[in-house]
Protein backbone atom coordinates (compact mmCIF):
# COMPACT_ATOMS: atom_id res chain seq x y z
CA UNK A 1 0.00 0.00 0.00
CA UNK A 2 1.59 3.43 -1.04
CA UNK A 3 2.11 6.16 1.18
CA UNK A 4 0.19 8.43 -1.61
CA UNK A 5 -2.71 6.56 -1.40
CA UNK A 6 -3.57 8.42 2.04
CA UNK A 7 -3.89 11.53 -0.20
CA UNK A 8 -5.94 10.20 -3.08
CA UNK A 9 -8.55 7.44 -1.94
CA UNK A 10 -11.39 9.94 -0.11
CA UNK A 11 -12.40 7.12 2.81
CA UNK A 12 -8.38 7.46 4.03
CA UNK A 13 -7.81 10.90 3.24
CA UNK A 14 -11.07 11.67 5.63
CA UNK A 15 -9.31 9.31 7.99
CA UNK A 16 -5.89 11.41 7.93
CA UNK A 17 -7.35 14.30 8.03
CA UNK A 18 -9.04 13.61 11.45
CA UNK A 19 -5.65 12.19 12.80
CA UNK A 20 -4.57 15.49 14.22
CA UNK A 21 -6.88 16.07 16.24
CA UNK A 22 -7.51 12.90 17.76
CA UNK A 23 -3.85 12.80 18.92
CA UNK A 24 -3.97 16.41 20.63
CA UNK A 25 -7.52 15.76 21.97
CA UNK A 26 -6.27 12.28 23.59
CA UNK A 27 -3.02 13.19 25.11
CA UNK A 28 -3.90 16.54 26.05
CA UNK A 29 -7.73 16.08 27.01
CA UNK A 30 -8.88 12.87 27.45
CA UNK A 31 -6.65 11.69 30.47
CA UNK A 32 -7.20 14.51 32.62
CA UNK A 33 -11.01 14.01 31.82
CA UNK A 34 -10.85 10.80 33.04
CA UNK A 35 -8.59 11.90 36.34
CA UNK A 36 -11.34 14.33 36.89
CA UNK A 37 -14.47 12.04 37.06
CA UNK A 38 -12.19 9.55 39.57
CA UNK A 39 -11.01 12.77 41.75
CA UNK A 40 -14.89 13.59 41.77
CA UNK A 41 -15.64 10.39 43.58
CA UNK A 42 -12.89 11.02 46.16
CA UNK A 43 -12.77 13.22 49.15
CA UNK A 44 -8.96 14.64 48.13
CA UNK A 45 -7.65 17.47 50.19
CA UNK A 46 -4.25 17.94 49.38
CA UNK A 47 -3.31 19.43 52.60
CA UNK A 48 -4.76 16.29 54.05
CA UNK A 49 -3.52 13.48 51.24
CA UNK A 50 -0.72 14.85 48.74
CA UNK A 51 -2.06 12.75 46.02
CA UNK A 52 -4.80 11.70 44.25
CA UNK A 53 -4.56 8.60 45.24
CA UNK A 54 -4.38 8.35 48.64
CA UNK A 55 -7.31 9.60 48.91
CA UNK A 56 -10.65 8.12 50.23
CA UNK A 57 -12.79 6.85 47.44
CA UNK A 58 -16.13 7.95 48.63
CA UNK A 59 -18.67 7.33 44.85
CA UNK A 60 -21.29 9.32 44.42
CA UNK A 61 -21.75 11.09 47.75
CA UNK A 62 -20.12 14.53 46.72
CA UNK A 63 -22.72 14.35 43.99
CA UNK A 64 -25.48 14.24 47.06
CA UNK A 65 -23.68 16.92 49.42
CA UNK A 66 -24.27 19.41 45.96
CA UNK A 67 -28.09 20.61 46.57
CA UNK A 68 -27.01 21.15 50.29
CA UNK A 69 -23.90 23.63 49.09
CA UNK A 70 -26.48 26.97 49.06
CA UNK A 71 -23.77 28.94 47.46
CA UNK A 72 -23.27 26.74 44.84
CA UNK A 73 -27.29 27.29 44.23
CA UNK A 74 -27.05 30.98 44.73
CA UNK A 75 -24.04 31.75 42.63
CA UNK A 76 -25.42 29.30 39.77
CA UNK A 77 -28.49 30.96 39.65
CA UNK A 78 -26.87 34.54 39.20
CA UNK A 79 -24.85 33.47 36.46
CA UNK A 80 -28.01 31.85 34.93
CA UNK A 81 -28.98 35.63 34.95
CA UNK A 82 -26.13 37.69 33.90
CA UNK A 83 -26.26 35.00 30.63
CA UNK A 84 -29.83 35.43 30.09
CA UNK A 85 -29.54 39.18 30.31
CA UNK A 86 -25.97 39.81 28.60
CA UNK A 87 -26.20 37.06 25.77
CA UNK A 88 -29.57 38.36 24.34
CA UNK A 89 -28.55 41.47 24.31
CA UNK A 90 -24.99 41.38 22.87
CA UNK A 91 -26.76 39.30 19.80
CA UNK A 92 -29.11 42.04 19.04
CA UNK A 93 -26.81 44.62 19.07
CA UNK A 94 -24.05 42.58 17.31
CA UNK A 95 -26.16 41.50 14.86
CA UNK A 96 -28.08 44.82 14.24
CA UNK A 97 -24.66 46.30 13.70
CA UNK A 98 -23.30 43.88 11.91
CA UNK A 99 -26.65 44.17 9.52
CA UNK A 100 -25.53 47.84 8.99
CA UNK A 101 -22.64 48.03 8.64
CA UNK A 102 -22.19 45.45 6.09
CA UNK A 103 -23.56 48.32 3.47
CA UNK A 104 -20.84 49.87 1.31
CA UNK A 105 -20.08 53.28 2.53
CA UNK A 106 -16.74 55.48 2.56
CA UNK A 107 -14.38 54.34 5.52
CA UNK A 108 -16.67 51.06 6.02
CA UNK A 109 -13.30 49.54 6.67
CA UNK A 110 -12.39 51.81 9.99
CA UNK A 111 -15.86 51.20 11.41
CA UNK A 112 -15.62 47.79 11.10
CA UNK A 113 -12.00 47.41 12.69
CA UNK A 114 -13.27 50.15 15.48
CA UNK A 115 -16.34 47.45 15.93
CA UNK A 116 -13.98 44.92 17.14
CA UNK A 117 -11.76 46.70 19.39
CA UNK A 118 -13.56 45.91 22.45
CA UNK A 119 -13.04 42.09 22.20
CA UNK A 120 -9.22 42.93 21.73
CA UNK A 121 -8.82 44.38 24.76
CA UNK A 122 -7.42 41.74 27.30
CA UNK A 123 -10.05 40.88 30.13
CA UNK A 124 -7.98 42.00 33.21
CA UNK A 125 -7.41 45.48 32.01
CA UNK A 126 -11.17 46.01 30.45
CA UNK A 127 -12.15 44.73 33.95
CA UNK A 128 -9.84 47.10 35.85
CA UNK A 129 -11.02 50.36 33.11
CA UNK A 130 -14.54 49.52 33.38
CA UNK A 131 -13.99 49.75 37.77
CA UNK A 132 -12.11 52.65 36.99
CA UNK A 133 -15.35 54.00 35.26
CA UNK A 134 -17.96 53.32 37.56
CA UNK A 135 -16.46 54.46 40.85
CA UNK A 136 -18.02 57.76 42.27
CA UNK A 137 -15.50 60.22 40.99
CA UNK A 138 -15.61 58.29 37.76
CA UNK A 139 -16.67 58.98 34.41
CA UNK A 140 -19.71 57.54 34.53
CA UNK A 141 -21.05 58.80 37.47
CA UNK A 142 -19.78 62.28 36.84
CA UNK A 143 -21.83 62.12 33.62
CA UNK A 144 -25.08 61.09 34.68
CA UNK A 145 -24.94 64.31 37.69
CA UNK A 146 -24.27 66.39 34.65
CA UNK A 147 -27.39 65.39 33.05
CA UNK A 148 -29.86 65.01 35.43
CA UNK A 149 -28.32 67.67 38.18
CA UNK A 150 -27.66 65.61 40.48
CA UNK A 151 -25.09 66.44 43.04
CA UNK A 152 -24.17 62.94 45.08
CA UNK A 153 -21.90 60.76 43.39
CA UNK A 154 -23.89 57.03 42.35
CA UNK A 155 -22.08 54.71 44.14
CA UNK A 156 -22.44 51.57 41.57
CA UNK A 157 -20.69 49.17 43.62
CA UNK A 158 -22.43 49.63 46.93
CA UNK A 159 -25.78 48.55 45.06
CA UNK A 160 -26.07 44.76 44.82
CA UNK A 161 -28.26 45.46 41.49
CA UNK A 162 -26.00 48.72 40.25
CA UNK A 163 -23.31 46.24 40.83
CA UNK A 164 -24.37 43.84 38.90
CA UNK A 165 -25.41 45.55 36.02
CA UNK A 166 -21.70 47.21 35.63
CA UNK A 167 -20.19 43.85 35.42
CA UNK A 168 -23.23 42.74 32.81
CA UNK A 169 -22.54 46.26 31.26
CA UNK A 170 -18.77 45.19 30.89
CA UNK A 171 -19.34 42.20 29.30
CA UNK A 172 -21.79 43.32 26.90
CA UNK A 173 -19.06 46.03 26.13
CA UNK A 174 -16.30 43.43 25.85
CA UNK A 175 -18.17 40.48 23.79
CA UNK A 176 -20.63 42.53 21.46
CA UNK A 177 -18.22 42.22 18.78
CA UNK A 178 -17.58 38.71 18.71
CA UNK A 179 -21.70 38.53 17.52
CA UNK A 180 -20.59 41.36 14.98
CA UNK A 181 -17.41 39.26 13.83
CA UNK A 182 -19.06 36.28 13.00
CA UNK A 183 -22.28 38.02 11.32
CA UNK A 184 -20.34 40.30 9.51
CA UNK A 185 -18.17 37.85 7.71
CA UNK A 186 -21.57 35.41 7.14
CA UNK A 187 -23.72 38.20 5.57
CA UNK A 188 -20.78 39.83 3.21
CA UNK A 189 -20.59 36.16 2.40
CA UNK A 190 -24.06 35.34 1.46
CA UNK A 191 -24.90 34.34 -1.95
CA UNK A 192 -25.95 37.86 -3.54
CA UNK A 193 -28.31 36.40 -6.57
CA UNK A 194 -31.28 35.43 -4.04
CA UNK A 195 -31.14 39.20 -2.67
CA UNK A 196 -30.69 41.14 -5.92
CA UNK A 197 -33.60 39.01 -7.05
CA UNK A 198 -35.86 39.72 -3.87
CA UNK A 199 -35.28 43.62 -5.03
CA UNK A 200 -35.55 43.32 -8.48
CA UNK A 201 -39.11 41.25 -7.91
CA UNK A 202 -40.31 44.60 -5.89
CA UNK A 203 -39.31 43.41 -1.97
CA UNK A 204 -38.79 45.43 0.63
CA UNK A 205 -35.57 45.87 2.50
CA UNK A 206 -37.52 44.02 5.56
CA UNK A 207 -39.21 41.50 3.76
CA UNK A 208 -36.26 40.67 1.72
CA UNK A 209 -34.24 40.52 5.38
CA UNK A 210 -37.03 38.11 6.71
CA UNK A 211 -38.02 35.87 4.01
CA UNK A 212 -34.47 35.64 2.17
CA UNK A 213 -31.81 36.56 4.21
CA UNK A 214 -32.60 35.22 7.73
CA UNK A 215 -33.22 31.67 6.53
CA UNK A 216 -29.79 31.65 4.80
CA UNK A 217 -28.52 33.08 8.28
CA UNK A 218 -29.47 30.13 10.63
CA UNK A 219 -26.63 28.25 10.96
CA UNK A 220 -24.13 30.78 11.98
CA UNK A 221 -27.01 32.37 14.36
CA UNK A 222 -27.22 29.18 16.21
CA UNK A 223 -23.01 29.16 16.47
CA UNK A 224 -23.02 32.29 17.75
CA UNK A 225 -26.01 31.96 20.20
CA UNK A 226 -24.61 28.60 21.50
CA UNK A 227 -21.21 29.44 21.65
CA UNK A 228 -21.67 32.95 23.37
CA UNK A 229 -24.23 31.25 25.88
CA UNK A 230 -21.20 28.62 26.87
CA UNK A 231 -18.70 31.22 26.86
CA UNK A 232 -21.12 33.79 28.71
CA UNK A 233 -21.57 31.04 31.84
CA UNK A 234 -17.78 30.96 32.36
CA UNK A 235 -17.72 34.40 33.54
CA UNK A 236 -15.08 34.79 35.98
CA UNK A 237 -12.61 37.87 35.46
CA UNK A 238 -14.77 40.84 34.95
CA UNK A 239 -16.25 40.12 38.62
CA UNK A 240 -13.21 39.01 40.58
CA UNK A 241 -11.47 42.58 39.47
CA UNK A 242 -14.57 44.74 39.91
CA UNK A 243 -16.49 43.48 43.04
CA UNK A 244 -14.68 40.49 44.39
CA UNK A 245 -17.83 39.11 44.04
CA UNK A 246 -19.77 41.99 46.40
CA UNK A 247 -21.35 43.86 48.02
CA UNK A 248 -22.54 40.47 50.23
CA UNK A 249 -22.27 37.88 47.69
CA UNK A 250 -24.27 40.26 45.19
CA UNK A 251 -22.26 39.60 42.01
CA UNK A 252 -20.54 36.09 42.80
CA UNK A 253 -20.58 33.92 39.94
CA UNK A 254 -20.55 30.01 39.42
CA UNK A 255 -16.58 30.30 38.06
CA UNK A 256 -15.66 32.01 40.89
CA UNK A 257 -17.31 29.28 43.51
CA UNK A 258 -15.37 26.55 41.98
CA UNK A 259 -11.99 28.82 42.24
CA UNK A 260 -12.70 29.27 45.87
CA UNK A 261 -14.11 26.17 46.67
CA UNK A 262 -10.55 24.38 44.91
CA UNK A 263 -7.77 27.10 45.65
CA UNK A 264 -8.99 28.76 48.39
CA UNK A 265 -10.45 25.58 50.35
CA UNK A 266 -8.89 22.80 48.62
CA UNK A 267 -11.70 20.98 48.75
CA UNK A 268 -10.35 19.20 45.42
CA UNK A 269 -12.81 16.17 44.99
CA UNK A 270 -16.22 18.35 45.66
CA UNK A 271 -15.41 20.95 43.52
CA UNK A 272 -14.47 18.18 40.24
CA UNK A 273 -18.05 16.79 41.55
CA UNK A 274 -19.90 19.99 41.25
CA UNK A 275 -17.85 20.67 37.86
CA UNK A 276 -19.51 17.67 36.69
CA UNK A 277 -22.41 18.31 37.66
CA UNK A 278 -22.59 21.15 35.65
CA UNK A 279 -21.07 19.69 32.83
CA UNK A 280 -23.62 16.74 32.23
CA UNK A 281 -26.11 19.23 32.56
CA UNK A 282 -25.20 21.90 29.85
CA UNK A 283 -24.63 18.53 27.55
CA UNK A 284 -27.83 17.48 27.93
CA UNK A 285 -29.29 20.96 27.45
CA UNK A 286 -27.18 21.89 24.79
CA UNK A 287 -27.29 18.54 22.80
CA UNK A 288 -31.45 19.73 22.46
CA UNK A 289 -30.41 23.15 21.83
CA UNK A 290 -27.76 22.21 18.94
CA UNK A 291 -30.90 20.13 17.52
CA UNK A 292 -31.29 22.02 13.96
CA UNK A 293 -27.72 22.05 13.42
CA UNK A 294 -26.75 18.44 13.77
CA UNK A 295 -29.34 17.46 11.11
CA UNK A 296 -27.78 18.61 8.39
CA UNK B 1 -39.80 59.56 -6.58
CA UNK B 2 -40.58 61.17 -3.54
CA UNK B 3 -41.25 57.94 -1.10
CA UNK B 4 -37.71 56.71 -2.57
CA UNK B 5 -35.86 59.32 -1.38
CA UNK B 6 -37.59 59.69 1.67
CA UNK B 7 -36.69 55.82 2.69
CA UNK B 8 -33.17 56.25 1.52
CA UNK B 9 -33.04 59.36 3.75
CA UNK B 10 -34.30 57.13 6.28
CA UNK B 11 -31.44 54.33 6.27
CA UNK B 12 -28.71 56.67 5.66
CA UNK B 13 -29.78 58.14 9.14
CA UNK B 14 -30.23 55.09 10.61
CA UNK B 15 -26.64 54.19 9.38
CA UNK B 16 -25.05 57.26 10.52
CA UNK B 17 -27.16 56.85 13.98
CA UNK B 18 -25.11 53.16 14.14
CA UNK B 19 -21.98 54.47 13.13
CA UNK B 20 -21.66 57.26 16.03
CA UNK B 21 -23.31 54.37 18.20
CA UNK B 22 -20.39 52.20 17.70
CA UNK B 23 -17.78 54.92 17.89
CA UNK B 24 -19.50 56.11 21.26
CA UNK B 25 -19.60 52.43 22.48
CA UNK B 26 -16.65 51.13 21.47
CA UNK B 27 -14.35 53.58 21.73
CA UNK B 28 -15.01 55.17 25.35
CA UNK B 29 -13.20 52.58 27.49
CA UNK B 30 -10.46 52.50 25.19
CA UNK B 31 -10.00 56.32 25.46
CA UNK B 32 -10.36 55.87 29.14
CA UNK B 33 -7.73 53.14 29.00
CA UNK B 34 -5.52 55.50 27.20
CA UNK B 35 -5.90 58.26 28.98
CA UNK B 36 -5.31 56.20 32.09
CA UNK B 37 -1.99 55.42 30.93
CA UNK B 38 -1.12 59.08 30.18
CA UNK B 39 -2.01 60.16 34.02
CA UNK B 40 0.25 60.71 36.92
CA UNK B 41 -0.37 58.38 39.88
CA UNK B 42 -2.00 61.27 41.27
CA UNK B 43 -4.78 61.45 38.69
CA UNK B 44 -5.85 57.24 38.52
CA UNK B 45 -8.67 57.90 41.19
CA UNK B 46 -8.69 61.28 41.98
CA UNK B 47 -11.14 63.45 44.06
CA UNK B 48 -13.33 64.72 40.79
CA UNK B 49 -13.53 63.36 37.42
CA UNK B 50 -10.27 63.96 35.17
CA UNK B 51 -11.67 63.64 31.83
CA UNK B 52 -8.39 64.20 30.01
CA UNK B 53 -5.06 63.82 31.95
CA UNK B 54 -4.26 67.47 33.35
CA UNK B 55 -0.62 66.56 33.02
CA UNK B 56 0.46 64.07 30.67
CA UNK B 57 3.92 61.93 30.91
CA UNK B 58 4.92 59.14 29.36
CA UNK B 59 6.23 57.93 32.97
CA UNK B 60 3.70 54.91 32.91
CA UNK B 61 5.49 53.12 30.00
CA UNK B 62 9.00 53.54 31.40
CA UNK B 63 8.46 50.73 33.78
CA UNK B 64 7.47 48.26 30.78
CA UNK B 65 10.34 48.47 29.12
CA UNK B 66 13.18 49.22 31.65
CA UNK B 67 14.64 47.62 34.58
CA UNK B 68 13.80 48.78 38.24
CA UNK B 69 17.12 49.56 38.46
CA UNK B 70 18.00 51.82 35.34
CA UNK B 71 14.66 53.67 36.22
CA UNK B 72 15.97 54.66 39.47
CA UNK B 73 19.54 55.86 38.46
CA UNK B 74 17.49 58.04 36.25
CA UNK B 75 15.57 59.56 39.05
CA UNK B 76 11.96 58.61 37.42
CA UNK B 77 11.35 56.03 40.14
CA UNK B 78 10.55 57.56 43.78
CA UNK B 79 9.19 56.13 46.82
CA UNK B 80 7.11 52.89 46.87
CA UNK B 81 6.88 53.10 43.01
CA UNK B 82 10.12 50.84 43.55
CA UNK B 83 7.84 48.08 44.46
CA UNK B 84 7.41 47.67 40.49
CA UNK B 85 7.72 43.86 39.20
CA UNK B 86 10.06 42.94 36.33
CA UNK B 87 9.65 44.43 32.77
CA UNK B 88 6.88 43.39 30.70
CA UNK B 89 9.34 42.61 27.85
CA UNK B 90 9.17 38.85 28.38
CA UNK B 91 5.61 38.59 28.88
CA UNK B 92 5.40 40.39 25.44
CA UNK B 93 7.54 38.48 23.63
CA UNK B 94 6.07 35.21 25.52
CA UNK B 95 2.54 36.45 24.52
CA UNK B 96 3.37 36.46 20.80
CA UNK B 97 5.50 33.31 20.87
CA UNK B 98 2.37 31.51 22.32
CA UNK B 99 -0.38 33.21 21.06
CA UNK B 100 0.81 32.90 17.18
CA UNK B 101 1.78 28.81 17.93
CA UNK B 102 -1.26 28.55 19.63
CA UNK B 103 -3.14 30.04 17.11
CA UNK B 104 -1.42 28.15 14.09
CA UNK B 105 -1.81 24.30 16.02
CA UNK B 106 -5.16 25.36 16.66
CA UNK B 107 -6.38 26.10 12.70
CA UNK B 108 -4.05 23.70 11.44
CA UNK B 109 -5.82 20.51 13.35
CA UNK B 110 -9.56 22.54 14.09
CA UNK B 111 -9.12 23.11 9.98
CA UNK B 112 -8.66 19.32 8.65
CA UNK B 113 -10.87 18.12 11.03
CA UNK B 114 -13.63 20.34 10.18
CA UNK B 115 -12.91 19.50 6.17
CA UNK B 116 -13.21 16.05 7.16
CA UNK B 117 -16.90 16.46 9.11
CA UNK B 118 -18.17 18.63 6.59
CA UNK B 119 -17.11 16.58 3.39
CA UNK B 120 -16.97 13.21 4.72
CA UNK B 121 -19.04 12.99 7.72
CA UNK B 122 -16.20 11.86 9.21
CA UNK B 123 -17.28 10.88 13.00
CA UNK B 124 -21.10 11.47 12.22
CA UNK B 125 -23.05 14.20 13.67
CA UNK B 126 -22.09 13.36 16.88
CA UNK B 127 -18.47 13.80 17.10
CA UNK B 128 -18.78 17.82 16.41
CA UNK B 129 -20.79 18.11 18.92
CA UNK B 130 -18.56 15.87 21.17
CA UNK B 131 -15.47 18.83 20.94
CA UNK B 132 -18.33 21.67 22.02
CA UNK B 133 -19.26 20.07 25.07
CA UNK B 134 -14.94 20.63 25.78
CA UNK B 135 -16.00 24.09 25.70
CA UNK B 136 -18.52 24.01 28.22
CA UNK B 137 -16.28 21.85 31.02
CA UNK B 138 -16.00 24.70 33.72
CA UNK B 139 -12.01 25.51 32.91
CA UNK B 140 -11.19 24.61 36.95
CA UNK B 141 -12.91 21.14 36.49
CA UNK B 142 -9.90 20.44 33.93
CA UNK B 143 -7.01 22.24 35.43
CA UNK B 144 -7.03 19.82 38.27
CA UNK B 145 -6.19 17.20 36.11
CA UNK B 146 -3.93 18.75 33.66
CA UNK B 147 -1.99 19.80 36.81
CA UNK B 148 -1.55 16.69 37.86
CA UNK B 149 -0.76 15.01 34.25
CA UNK B 150 1.76 18.28 33.35
CA UNK B 151 3.89 17.81 37.02
CA UNK B 152 3.83 13.82 36.12
CA UNK B 153 5.24 14.74 32.32
CA UNK B 154 7.23 17.38 33.77
CA UNK B 155 9.62 14.74 35.80
CA UNK B 156 10.40 13.49 32.29
CA UNK B 157 11.77 16.19 30.44
CA UNK B 158 11.25 20.08 32.09
CA UNK B 159 9.78 20.81 28.60
CA UNK B 160 6.91 19.22 29.18
CA UNK B 161 6.15 20.50 32.76
CA UNK B 162 5.17 23.29 34.30
CA UNK B 163 5.99 26.75 33.02
CA UNK B 164 7.23 25.74 30.02
CA UNK B 165 6.63 27.36 26.05
CA UNK B 166 5.87 24.16 24.79
CA UNK B 167 3.24 22.80 27.12
CA UNK B 168 1.75 25.93 27.05
CA UNK B 169 1.42 26.26 23.25
CA UNK B 170 -0.33 22.57 23.12
CA UNK B 171 -2.87 24.04 25.51
CA UNK B 172 -3.30 27.32 23.62
CA UNK B 173 -3.56 24.86 20.63
CA UNK B 174 -6.44 22.77 22.80
CA UNK B 175 -8.37 25.38 24.16
CA UNK B 176 -9.65 26.91 21.42
CA UNK B 177 -10.29 24.00 19.04
CA UNK B 178 -13.59 23.78 19.47
CA UNK B 179 -14.04 26.99 18.04
CA UNK B 180 -11.83 26.36 15.00
CA UNK B 181 -13.67 23.18 14.02
CA UNK B 182 -17.31 24.64 14.61
CA UNK B 183 -17.04 27.91 12.80
CA UNK B 184 -14.88 26.76 10.16
CA UNK B 185 -17.27 23.97 9.56
CA UNK B 186 -19.92 26.52 9.00
CA UNK B 187 -17.47 28.08 6.29
CA UNK B 188 -17.24 24.97 4.52
CA UNK B 189 -20.74 24.41 4.55
CA UNK B 190 -21.82 27.15 3.05
CA UNK B 191 -19.36 26.00 -0.56
CA UNK B 192 -21.19 24.09 -2.42
CA UNK B 193 -20.32 20.67 -2.83
CA UNK B 194 -20.63 20.42 -6.44
CA UNK B 195 -17.32 22.52 -6.42
CA UNK B 196 -15.73 19.94 -4.62
CA UNK B 197 -17.36 16.80 -7.11
CA UNK B 198 -16.46 19.53 -10.29
CA UNK B 199 -12.60 19.29 -9.05
CA UNK B 200 -12.47 15.87 -8.12
CA UNK B 201 -13.82 15.22 -11.90
CA UNK B 202 -11.11 17.53 -13.65
CA UNK B 203 -8.50 15.20 -11.61
CA UNK B 204 -7.54 17.03 -8.22
CA UNK B 205 -6.91 13.98 -5.83
CA UNK B 206 -8.84 15.07 -2.49
CA UNK B 207 -5.51 16.82 -1.02
CA UNK B 208 -5.15 19.08 -3.61
CA UNK B 209 -9.34 19.78 -3.65
CA UNK B 210 -8.52 20.49 -0.16
CA UNK B 211 -5.63 22.71 -0.58
CA UNK B 212 -6.16 24.65 -3.98
CA UNK B 213 -9.90 24.73 -4.51
CA UNK B 214 -11.40 24.87 -0.82
CA UNK B 215 -8.77 26.78 1.46
CA UNK B 216 -8.78 29.60 -1.23
CA UNK B 217 -12.55 30.21 -1.02
CA UNK B 218 -13.07 30.28 2.67
CA UNK B 219 -9.99 32.98 2.98
CA UNK B 220 -11.95 35.00 5.09
CA UNK B 221 -13.70 32.35 7.19
CA UNK B 222 -9.99 31.45 8.17
CA UNK B 223 -9.20 35.08 8.29
CA UNK B 224 -11.75 35.60 11.10
CA UNK B 225 -11.57 32.50 12.83
CA UNK B 226 -7.20 32.38 13.11
CA UNK B 227 -8.18 36.61 14.50
CA UNK B 228 -10.92 34.73 16.98
CA UNK B 229 -8.44 32.15 18.37
CA UNK B 230 -5.63 34.96 18.51
CA UNK B 231 -7.32 36.91 20.99
CA UNK B 232 -9.27 34.27 23.34
CA UNK B 233 -5.49 32.87 23.47
CA UNK B 234 -4.19 36.64 24.05
CA UNK B 235 -6.33 37.12 26.26
CA UNK B 236 -6.26 34.11 28.62
CA UNK B 237 -5.76 34.58 32.17
CA UNK B 238 -7.00 31.60 34.18
CA UNK B 239 -4.46 29.14 31.85
CA UNK B 240 -1.50 31.08 31.92
CA UNK B 241 -1.96 32.27 36.00
CA UNK B 242 -2.15 28.14 36.96
CA UNK B 243 0.43 27.13 34.70
CA UNK B 244 3.32 29.82 34.37
CA UNK B 245 5.68 30.57 37.04
CA UNK B 246 8.31 32.73 35.85
CA UNK B 247 9.55 31.54 32.37
CA UNK B 248 6.64 31.60 30.20
CA UNK B 249 4.68 34.24 31.63
CA UNK B 250 2.21 36.20 29.31
CA UNK B 251 0.95 39.79 29.28
CA UNK B 252 -2.47 38.96 31.51
CA UNK B 253 -0.43 37.67 33.92
CA UNK B 254 2.12 39.98 34.23
CA UNK B 255 -0.55 42.85 34.17
CA UNK B 256 -1.74 40.69 37.04
CA UNK B 257 1.62 41.54 38.63
CA UNK B 258 0.87 45.32 38.64
CA UNK B 259 -1.61 44.80 41.89
CA UNK B 260 1.47 45.27 44.44
CA UNK B 261 1.45 45.44 47.83
CA UNK B 262 1.20 49.22 47.59
CA UNK B 263 -1.79 48.80 45.88
CA UNK B 264 -3.00 48.85 42.34
CA UNK B 265 -0.75 50.65 39.64
CA UNK B 266 -3.37 51.67 37.22
CA UNK B 267 -1.62 53.46 34.95
CA UNK B 268 0.84 50.96 34.41
CA UNK B 269 -1.84 48.62 33.67
CA UNK B 270 -3.46 50.54 31.59
CA UNK B 271 -0.42 51.35 29.88
CA UNK B 272 0.21 47.55 29.05
CA UNK B 273 -3.41 47.36 27.66
CA UNK B 274 -2.82 49.52 25.51
CA UNK B 275 0.54 48.20 24.21
CA UNK B 276 -1.28 44.76 24.14
CA UNK B 277 -3.80 46.06 21.60
CA UNK B 278 -0.92 46.84 18.68
CA UNK B 279 -0.48 43.29 17.92
CA UNK B 280 -3.97 42.25 17.84
CA UNK B 281 -5.18 45.80 16.11
CA UNK B 282 -2.43 45.07 13.47
CA UNK B 283 -3.52 41.91 13.03
CA UNK B 284 -7.42 43.29 12.28
CA UNK B 285 -6.72 45.88 10.02
CA UNK B 286 -4.31 42.78 8.05
CA UNK B 287 -7.91 40.41 7.64
CA UNK B 288 -9.85 44.02 6.63
CA UNK B 289 -9.03 42.90 2.76
CA UNK B 290 -10.29 39.51 3.54
CA UNK B 291 -13.43 40.59 4.10
CA UNK B 292 -15.37 41.22 0.75
CA UNK B 293 -18.50 40.75 -0.22
CA UNK B 294 -20.07 37.31 -2.22
CA UNK B 295 -16.71 35.76 -2.43
CA UNK B 296 -17.80 32.72 -3.82
CA UNK B 297 -20.18 34.74 -6.11
CA UNK B 298 -20.80 32.88 -9.80
CA UNK B 299 -18.95 29.80 -8.73
CA UNK B 300 -21.80 27.64 -9.47
CA UNK B 301 -24.39 28.22 -12.28
CA UNK B 302 -27.37 26.80 -12.57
Amino acid sequence: MALSDWFRIPEKFSTLMIIPVQIVMNFTAMIPFALTWYVGMTNWQPQITPFFWEAQFVGIQNFLKIPGDDLFVASLARTLLIVAVCVPVEFLLGFGQAYVLSRNFRGRQAIRVIAIVPMMMVPIVTGYVFYLMFIPTGPVSSFINLITGRTEPILFFADPNLALMTIMLADIWQWTPFIFLIFISSILALPQDPINAAYVLGASRGYTFRRVMLPMLKTPIMIALILRSIECFKVMELPWIMTQGGPGYSTFTIQMHLYESAFKYLKYGFTNAQSLTIFITMIIIGWYASKPLRGG
Amino acid sequence: MKKISTSKFLSNSILILVIIGTLLFALFPIYWTLTMSLKPAVEWAPAVTHWWPWNPSLENYLPLFFERQTLIDWGVLQGWQEAIPDTAIKSITNSLILGIGGTALSMFIGTTAAYAMSRYKAGGNFMPYLFLTFRMLPPIAIMIPIVIWISTLGLIHPALGMDSHLVMILLYGLFPMPFVIWLMRSFFEEIPKEIDEAALIDGCTPLTTFLRVILPLVKAGLAVTALFVFILNWSDFMVALIITRRLAITIPVQIGLYSTDYGFLYGIMAALGIVALIPTIAFGLLIQRYLVRGFTFGAVKG
